[in-house]
């Protein structure tokens, strides 16, 4: 298992678009991947309906993981994408 | 100019018709009433639209039962993919943002977790796959009601439109489609989504009529864009009006006609074919300059969003709103400088060297952004709106600005500021403005410097210093909406308010004089961009009271046109005067012939 700390740096946090794209990221590894906000459950990161009832706005730190055959790339890939503020 | 009834538009309440509210005759309910959001007639057989009945009736099955059960969610969903890839490739070009709605949609039925656990379901608790679709979906969709952000919440009307697809599916009905009639109906509903309405058949469906739903509602805007008659918050509609059934849609006046003679049927048909005939007389205005009958010309603008807007460039003078707020609102993000520089330059050199008078972020109020959070405030229109937000998040108002003030090369523009409040308003904004312009010269960045800079006349503390104002501004535009829910005291946004909500009161009417005498005086241009200008009526009357620049939706160029051109200026200006000295809104409606 590959665990990394993210922060959420873009305005909107984790929702509409961010949300659609943190998905389609996380859906192409076959590794099963949850993000866990700081204090929370975690939650499986290919659910788009979960990841916006968890509400991530700007500035939500919290934890990924991932294990399975391409646990590491899944979790550089996804960390990549929150650093980059998606875009914003 | 009371005696002269104008020609066209006496026939829009004909005598022996007016006034009937709901009049019943014998035991049947004879008209039915509500609010008429898109304007003209239609007369056809009801078609009574209701949501299927997709109530599961059988929740466990045999453990051996399972299996299958799962194949037949698979295959539901399946087919409910595809059902949404077919709803946005139609819609996908035309309305490229009822489009997106079968997006998210998609989205959802392609959750991983959720397929998951409905399988779960399925196989742990031997539910059929009905009844694990249901729970589910209702599940998830009580998660997202939880949260406190409204965007997210409202979402949960997704997970529910997406369950009553796969539910119809299963349940192997038809879906029940508005997209092909045989003949003309009327389509009569409790409400209308917009999966109801993505594929109208818009050949045979001649009007709407729906129980909910306000001006500002997703079936409005439909039935205005494809020009069709509704009438929306007709209580009761469903339970009155049966499948068939005859019926007069009077999207004139709100009135539903639910029994009616032979007679009163071709009544309404003759007016029907004067409306039409309206319609296309006045379109014969279009493409006229704006004035009155003895020539006094009166220039006439249009009011756009970010969008592109497809008026023939000879129809309109100026842009005399361009409201930025929807490039933020239909956003995820606040724009970036460069997203906004683009779109102000396209609209700029789209408008081909006429004036574009950009108003700035006016959010706060009834306009709120998804990905920004406002302070909650008790009395949000007499809050932390517009300019005064901008005030509080200077880098707002500094992107926006620069982003204006770099397009402002490609063509001519004029700024202007929202609910500003006093002459510290304008001062602050117009020092911000200097302060950026100062920095792009700093940067070696091209802007024009001699754009003008205006404000909008809408907080009584700044109308009624009109003659103090026109000295600091080069212009000032009347936003005759605002104007009238602070002059009033009432909340615009809320129905029951509505009688108290007076556009046209003693009060405006004469602060109305005021501002544009004061401009004159200061030879400063003086417009409205209110709904007051583009009511053909209300713009005769801004006429007779001294404006000679109006700015409208471009739809209500052609009628605002062809009512000016019926008067001339001295009939005009002598209504108005009258209606200065009138003592209530009645009276001066009355004056107006409205």
């Amino acid at each position: 298992m590959v665990t990394k700390q993210v922060v959420f740096i873009n305005k909107t946090g984790l929702h509409a678009r961010p949300a659609s794209d943190f998905v389609m990221l996380a859906k192409k590894y076959e590794s099963k991947i949850t993000i866990c906000k700081e204090g929370g459950e975690p939650v499986n990161a290919k659910s788009v309906v979960r990841l916006l009832a968890e509400g991530i706005g700007q500035g939500t730190k919290a934890e990924l993981a991932a294990e399975g055959p391409d646990e590491a790339e899944a979790i550089e890939a996804l960390a990549v994408l929150v650093a980059s503020g998606f875009g914003e | 100019m009371r005696q002269k009834r104008s020609r066209l538009w006496q026939f829009w309440l004909p005598a022996d018709l007016e006034n009937k509210g709901t009049a019943t005759m014998g035991e049947r309910q004879k008209f039915l009433c509500g609010n008429a959001v898109s304007k003209g007639i239609a007369i056809a057989k009801a078609y009574r639209y209701e949501p299927l009945d997709l109530k599961v009736s059988k929740s466990k099955c045999d453990k051996e039962e399972t299996e299958a059960e799962c194949r037949r969610f698979q295959s539901a969903r399946e087919q409910a993919k595809e059902e949404l890839q077919t709803l946005y490739a139609a819609l996908e070009e035309e309305h490229p943002d009822q489009a997106k709605i079968f997006v998210a949609h998609q989205e959802v039925l392609e959750d991983e977790e959720m397929t998951e656990e409905t399988e779960n379901v399925i196989k742990e608790d031997c539910l059929t796959a009905e009844s694990a679709v249901d729970t589910i979906f209702n599940q998830y969709a009580d998660l997202l009601k939880q949260v406190e952000d409204p965007l997210i919440a409202g979402r949960a009307a997704d997970l529910l439109d997406v369950k009553a697809r796969v539910l119809r599916l299963l349940l192997g009905k038809e879906e029940k489609r508005l997209d092909h009639f045989a003949e003309d109906v009327i389509v009569v509903a409790h409400d209308l989504l917009p999966s109801d309405t993505a594929n109208l058949d818009r050949d045979h469906v001649k009007g709407l009529i729906t129980e909910v739903g306000g001006s500002n509602s997703h079936c409005a805007i439909l039935a205005r864009s494809f020009s069709l008659p509704a009438i929306l918050g007709a209580e009761d509609a469903m339970t009155q009006i049966q499948d068939g059934q005859d019926l007069i849609l009077d999207g004139l006046s709100g009135q539903i006609w639910l029994d009616f003679s032979q007679e009163e049927k071709e009544q309404y048909e003759q007016k029907r074919q004067l409306w039409k005939k309206q319609i296309e007389e006045e379109q014969t205005y279009l493409l006229r300059p704006g004035a009155t009958k003895d020539e006094v010309k009166i220039a006439l603008g249009i009011n756009v969003g970010s969008d592109a807007y497809d008026t023939a460039g000879a129809a309109y003078d100026f842009i005399g709103l361009f409201r930025t707020e929807f490039l933020y609102m239909e956003n995820d993000h606040m724009p970036t400088e460069e997203e906004q520089f683009s779109v102000y330059r396209r609209i700029l050199e789209g408008a081909k060297g006429k004036p574009v008078t950009l108003r700035t972020l006016d959010i706060g109020g009834d306009k709120t952004l998804p990905y920004f959070s406002l302070p909650k405030e008790d009395n949000p229109f007499l809050g932390e709106r517009a300019l005064r937000l901008c005030f509080s998040h200077m880098e707002i108002f500094e992107t926006q600005m620069r982003a204006a003030l770099r397009a402002s090369v490609y063509g001519n523009l004029q700024i202007m500021f929202p609910m500003v409040g006093s002459m510290e308003d304008i001062r602050r904004a117009k020092e911000a403005v200097r302060k950026v312009m100062d920095a792009l010269k700093q940067e070696g960045i091209a802007y024009d410097p001699k754009v003008k800079i205006g404000v909008m006349i809408e907080v009584p503390s700044l109308a009624l210093q009109a003659d103090l104002v026109a000295q600091e501004v080069d212009f000032a535009s009347i936003g005759s909406n605002d104007l009238t829910q602070y002059v009033c005291a009432a909340d615009r946004m809320n129905a029951a308010m509505e009688p108290y909500y007076q556009t046209y009161a003693p009060a405006m009417v004469r602060l109305l004089g005021f501002v544009f005498e004061s401009f004159q005086k200061a030879n400063k241009p003086i417009s409205v961009c209110g709904e007051m200008a583009g009511n053909p009526k209300g713009a005769a009357l801004l006429v007779g009271l001294g404006a000679r620049k109006l700015s409208m939706n471009a739809a209500m160029l052609a009628a605002v046109k062809a009512e000016l051109a019926r008067h001339r200026i001295d009939e005009l200006e002598k209504m108005a005067k009258t209606c200065q000295k009138l003592c209530t809104e009645k009276e001066i409606k009355e004056q107006m012939e409205m």
